[in-house]
């Protein structure tokens, strides 16, 4: 088979992705920033899952006096009720990443039914969905939620639909975008041409190549939906009856435990979702940019190019 | 005149988001479910006189699509309510918190644009060295903490150095004006600080992943081309061409910032909008938190309009 | 007389992103007389761009140069980036690929041309504007353009203000990269005639890099072909034309398409060889219809086989072999 020589200006068309986990895990392995996002994030997922089991002492269970220093049975310290520390962060984490989760199943239901259906027929649907979506970003996330949750009570449930209401915009976009490219390529266009359906077309064709941008881009959601559950729980409208890791923030807050001089029991809850939101935010963003690669030679930076010394033709060069 | 079409697409486009903002809160408050709620006649304290009188003004009494007409007509006279918690006009109590909110907003603001410009500009200036990983680090990891975490971490460090909460000294009996300026920006500077820690984060990434972008361009290579030194480059084309993404994005993080300034404002007492809607959840203040979000979301809208036309400005290939 | 800018065996290394080298150019030597006009062909990725970038040092700090590139006789690549600032747009000059982008767009056309006039020196202030203006009307456009946009110009136009622009500061090389790609037939034809023009009455030796043949048969004297980042041949471009020495320039050439002929133009089967390796024997072999034995193993060196002729190809030698 004969291939022309190539002109400048032709760009090979990007294979289909063939296998799905194949290029996430690939990028994980390969870049640094993957790696540690991904790394911490298992860990903080795995404790929290198994808290029930490892967790080393009971979550209502008074181990000593209330703001009790760290100790060597309570390497964290304890809490305003005399709990310990350790344990509530782990129980903690499990709310959190709840939330998290959850809220973020929503907005990428949402976000990604809309990019799919905006992007795939594109047209007037594509303008009035985007019409939408302008006017869902820029009314301003928290207040919206603060003012729902205070209307209609703390509970998780509601929690988890007021953040994912407000995240899908996002994924919305991108997904949108990404639709858009997928449906010129050639092999879409073909099943077109031969009568698919636009069900069976979406379902083969478009959501396969969809789908690692989608998780890409529902890990960063997962980091903002944490942040706005630990926001919305630090304002007194978490519910009340679960512990997550920023209600563990609210009570040392409420119960004055700066003055009290624990710092044990503020540091280390925002330590620990700070890692969660900066893993999740470290692991999306390298998925997203190998998806989405933008990358381009920098013209002008701080070094320059380097010389090296003559090297004969014919001799063992680099 | 240039664009006159994107400027009155971008304005209606404004117009019409305050309006579904503003209906939006006419849903969510009159509404919802339980009269404590939709009842703005319910002032703790106030005599049976006035509860009617409230009534009336509001027109309790009346149908759903008549309270609607009434309500947008008051908001154009800026009649917002009674507050349930200090039965002064909702009004009023937002005005003073606005003007406690904005320059302490506005110092955290800017020092996070200035900050985080400089380190952007760096990082993407230095890329692949050690300055950049470390600039990018610091970046994501205050990007990362909770805004009122930090609030709580800077109490820590700095209680007893710099005041940790309120807006003023409690105990200055009728000081001078210069005092009393002293005063506030002393006790604006942590939380001020927080903000500004924050958003520097966002800022950084947002400057150095624009001027990365800006640097791989074609003009950028025959800048170097024409003889011009590296940071002139830089300083004459680059720049210039990242400040349009930078626009938006800033533009952006308004939401953002607002969230920011909810969450500070409680951490550190600081008694403008953010602290003002956090005081009317504890007390189901509903008449003040029907206008703290009005107000906020109108001011997002406000700001986000400000940066279309600055990008118009920036911009001269906009001409639809 | 040395030439007016000459390389000797210059090559060009980038560091890939994985680790590892891709060895782009691999010891090209050039020469380009005062006026005359050259044309550097081969398909694309063969490493005639890097060429000409590195010719004005627009290396990216992953490249490794090494080699000497001589203007005047005089080693200006010796000190990198620093002994290679001063020359560029006073001596050298260049025309990108794409001159769609080589105007920044948030400023006029105008005031990116002031900008060369002021940074060289040439004039300053109201001088400089009415010089631009001057550049511009020498390359067909009115001068009351010089206060708009580029997006606000065609592609022709743009390329034609890149060209005053480059020109700007009289240097004595002009290298065009491309210059016509992305340009429809008409513009095309205008934009070659401009060159001609131009180089003809400033006395102007042009390096014109590309892989569309038939421009290069209209502009230059001579030409020089590229293959993976070595040359395979250089010559006059009639001799090339018509007695190539080099497979490689015979497929070339044949696969024209030629307005005279019949026929589809012929393709070359397989691809270049990768780069970022070390590759034994004659990297066109592969595609060679010609290949022998002694291709596999043994790299064919760069032999003058007539005046002002040299080729790349062990089959010269065998030709001398049986010739004696």
């Amino acid at each position: 088979m004969s291939i022309v020589i190539n002109e400048p200006g032709l760009i090979a068309e990007p294979e289909p992705i063939r296998s799905r986990g194949g290029i996430l895990w690939d990028t994980i392995r390969r870049r640094p920033s993957a790696t540690i996002g991904a790394t911490i994030l298992s860990l903080i997922v795995v404790g929290a899952a198994l808290a029930p089991w490892i967790a080393p002492y009971d979550l209502h269970e008074q181990v000593g006096p209330p703001f009790g220093a760290p100790s060597w049975q309570h390497p964290l310290g304890l809490d305003d009720g005399g709990v310990d520390m350790v344990t509530l962060l782990m129980w903690g984490a499990r709310i959190s990443l709840v939330v998290g989760f959850a809220a973020t199943l929503v907005s990428m239901l949402i976000g990604g039914t809309i990019g799919v259906v905006a992007g795939y027929f594109g047209g007037k649907v594509d303008g009035i969905l985007m019409r939408i979506t302008d006017y869902f970003l820029v009314i301003p996330d928290v207040p919206l939620m603060i003012v729902v949750a205070a209307i209609w009570g703390p509970s998780l449930f509601h929690i988890v639909i007021v953040i994912g209401i407000l995240l899908w915009t996002s994924t919305a976009r991108v997904i949108r975008a990404q639709v858009k490219s997928v449906r010129e390529r050639v092999y879409v266009k073909r099943a077109r041409a031969l009568g698919a359906g636009h069900v069976r077309i979406v379902m083969r064709h478009v959501l396969p190549q969809v789908a690692p941008l989608l998780i890409a881009n529902t890990v960063l959601t997962i980091a903002v939906a944490v942040f706005d559950e630990t926001a919305l729980a630090f304002l007194g409208l978490g519910d009340p009856s679960r512990i997550s890791l920023g209600k563990v923030i609210e009570n040392a807050f409420q119960r004055a435990a700066i003055s009290a001089g624990a710092w044990w029991a503020i540091v280390p809850p925002g330590v620990l979702v700070a890692l969660l939101i900066l893993s999740c935010s470290l692991l999306g963003q390298a998925l997203e940019d190998a998806l989405n690669p933008r990358l381009r030679v920098a013209h002008v930076s701080a070094r320059g190019f380097r010389l090296r010394p003559l090297v004969g033709r014919n001799a063992d060069a680099v | 005149m240039r664009g006159a079409d994107y400027l009155l697409k971008r304005t209606a486009f404004a117009i019409v988001t305050v309006f579904i903002a503003v209906s939006i809160n006419f849903v969510l408050f009159r509404l919802a479910p339980g009269s404590a709620v939709s009842n703005l006649s319910r002032v703790p304290h106030a005599t049976q006189e006035t509860r009617n009188a409230l009534k009336q003004q509001f027109g309790l009494d009346k149908s759903r699509g008549e309270q609607y007409v009434l309500y947008l007509k008051q908001l154009v006279h800026g009649n917002f309510g009674v507050s349930f918690a200090n039965s002064q006009p909702v009004a009023e109590n937002l005005r003073t918190a606005i003007a406690n909110t904005l320059p302490m907003v506005l110092l955290g603001t800017l020092f996070a644009i200035i900050v985080g410009t400089f380190t952007g500009v760096i990082a993407a200036w230095r890329r692949g060295t050690g300055a950049e990983g470390a600039t990018v680090t610091s970046a994501l990891a205050f990007y990362s903490m909770p805004t009122h975490w930090l609030g709580l971490m800077l109490v820590i460090l700095f209680a007893g150095v710099l005041p940790t909460g309120g807006m003023t000294d409690d105990f200055l009996i009728n000081p001078s004006w210069w005092t009393h300026v002293q005063d506030v920006l002393k006790h604006m500077i942590l939380p001020s600080l927080t903000l500004g820690l924050v958003l520097f984060g966002e800022y950084t990434l947002i400057v150095r992943s624009a001027m990365l972008e800006t640097l791989g361009e074609d003009y950028i290579l025959t800048a170097r081309a024409k003889g011009l030194k590296p940071w002139a480059i830089v300083r004459k084309h680059a720049l210039r061409n990242a400040m349009l993404p930078i626009a938006t994005l800033v533009a952006l993080s308004l939401g953002y910032i607002v969230a920011g300034a909810i969450l500070v404002e409680t951490v550190f007492s600081w008694p403008g909008i953010g602290r003002a809607v956090y005081d009317a959840v504890l007390a189901r203040d509903y008449p003040m938190l029907q206008g703290a979000f009005l107000v906020l979301t109108v001011s997002v809208v406000f700001f986000n309009l400000v940066a279309d036309l600055l990008y118009f400005r920036l911009d001269p290939r906009i001409t639809q | 007389m040395s030439a007016l800018l000459e390389t000797e065996d210059l090559q060009v290394w980038f560091d890939l992103p994985r680790g590892g080298t891709l060895h782009a150019v691999q010891g090209i030597s050039l020469g380009l007389e005062r006026g005359e006009r050259l044309g550097l062909v081969g398909e694309s990725g063969c490493g005639k761009t890097t060429t000409a970038l590195a010719l004005m040092g627009l290396l990216p700090a992953s490249a490794t140069v090494s080699g000497r590139v001589l203007l005047n006789g005089i080693d200006i690549l010796r000190g990198a980036e620093e002994t290679m600032r001063p020359h560029r747009w006073v001596d050298l000059s260049m025309v990108f690929q794409g001159a769609m982008n080589a105007f920044n767009p948030v400023k006029t056309v105008g005031s990116q041309i002031v900008e060369v006039l002021e940074l060289h020196h040439r004039a300053a202030g109201r001088a400089a504007r009415v010089r631009t203006g001057e550049l511009l009307a020498a390359v067909g456009i009115p001068d009351d353009r010089a206060g708009r946009y580029p997006h606000e110009f065609s592609g022709g136009m743009r390329q034609r203000a890149a060209i005053a622009m480059a020109l700007a500061c009289n240097p004595s090389v002009l290298i065009a990269d491309e210059p016509t790609t992305a340009l429809d037939v008409m513009v095309q034809a205008q934009i070659l005639e401009l060159l001609d023009a131009l180089c003809r009455d400033f006395g102007l030796a042009l390096l014109l890099v590309t892989h569309d043949l038939p421009i290069v048969a209209q502009l230059c004297d001579r030409a020089a072909v590229m293959y993976a980042g070595e040359l395979v041949e250089h010559g006059s471009v009639d001799t090339l034309f018509h007695a190539p020495r080099h497979p490689y320039t015979r497929l070339l050439f044949a696969a024209t398409p030629d307005l005279h002929g019949d026929g589809l133009p012929a393709s070359i089967p397989g691809a270049p060889p990768r780069l970022d390796r070390q590759n034994e024997g004659c990297p066109f072999r592969p595609r060679c219809d010609r290949a022998f034995a002694r291709c596999v193993d043994e790299r064919p060196l760069l032999r003058t086989v007539a005046p002002e002729h040299g080729a790349a190809c062990h089959l010269n030698d065998v030709a001398a072999e049986v010739a004696h």
